[in-house]
């Protein structure tokens, strides 16, 4: 066999199988089938506003807004006790000075 | 010439309403073993007085408290001179030394500053010992009966632990 008939003889034409175009139709609708499943259960998973990005910058949002006034309280708080115990450490200053003072004119008064 | 006059007889008043500078009284302490300094006004005081509860509530007109404590190792290590600036402050109109009360070397004196209906405007007390010297003033509106329930008010004996952590001011000066 030379080489113009062994070209011939590859490259002749021949029909397709009868159910050529029907296993290819089942095929692609297969692969349709397949993808839209997919992208269906990803939606369900993770809607738009639901990524971890996004939960974690909601999280952060809320933590700021949240924790400053907690902490600002907190400290109005201590310093309101701090400055009663001073007033009340003032006032008790003064009770005493009061009470010495008292004593004095008493003593002065018996010596008198 | 009238109205300079009168300028200045409004001058007088403002001048005596002027408020006394407590840094004044910190040269007292320079060489204290031991002090209790205590400032209390504006918003620190109204909180303070606010969380005193409703028997206490005649304290909350108050519009400063301030205390200078200073103890002293050995007798003669503050200058009464110190407390001239004080003094002067309480001679001015407003003020009326009503308790002097003088010993061989001890001075207790009460100011008060009186406001018409038994009203007090401020109450001062100076009490200077050898080894001690106690300024208390206290500025704001008292009732005179306030002055004389104060040790029955249930504010505690609390012992004055003199060192320099106990320096208890609330605005630093």
């Amino acid at each position: 066999m030379n080489l113009d008939d062994e070209l011939k003889a590859a490259l002749r034409r021949e029909p397709a199988p009868a159910d050529f175009a029907a296993k290819v139709l089942a095929k692609t609708t297969l692969a349709k089938t397949t993808l839209a499943k997919t992208r269906g259960s990803q939606a369900r998973v993770l809607p738009f506003w639901r990524p971890p990005v996004t939960l974690a910058i909601a999280a952060a949002l809320t933590l700021a807004a949240l924790v400053p006034p907690a902490v600002y309280r907190y400290r109005e708080q201590r310093r309101a006790l701090e400055a009663r115990d001073q007033l009340i450490a003032a006032l008790s200053i003064t009770k005493v000075q009061l009470q010495h003072v008292r004593e004095r004119i008493q003593n002065t008064r018996h010596k008198i | 010439m009238k109205t300079a006059l009168i300028l200045f007889a409004a001058a007088i008043p403002a001048f005596a309403q002027q408020n006394f500078d407590f840094k004044s009284l910190d040269k007292l302490g320079a060489n204290a073993t031991g002090s209790t300094n205590i400032t209390l006004e504006g918003d620190t005081l109204k909180l303070a007085t606010s969380f005193l509860g409703d028997d206490n509530s005649s304290f909350r007109n108050l519009t400063g408290v301030y205390v200078r404590s200073f103890e002293f190792a050995k007798a003669g290590q503050y200058k009464e001179a110190d407390l001239a600036p004080l003094r002067a402050y309480l001679k001015t109109l407003q003020w009326t030394k009503v308790v002097d009360v003088k010993e061989t070397d001890e001075t207790s004196e009460i100011y008060l500053h009186a406001l018409p209906n038994n009203k007090l405007g401020g109450l001062a007390i100076v009490s200077a010992e050898p080894k001690e010297v106690t300024v208390v003033f206290i500025a704001g509106t008292l009732n005179i009966s306030d002055v004389g329930k104060l040790s029955g008010l249930g504010i505690p004996d609390i012992k004055l632990e003199h060192g320099g952590a106990k320096s208890n001011d609330s605005k630093k000066d």
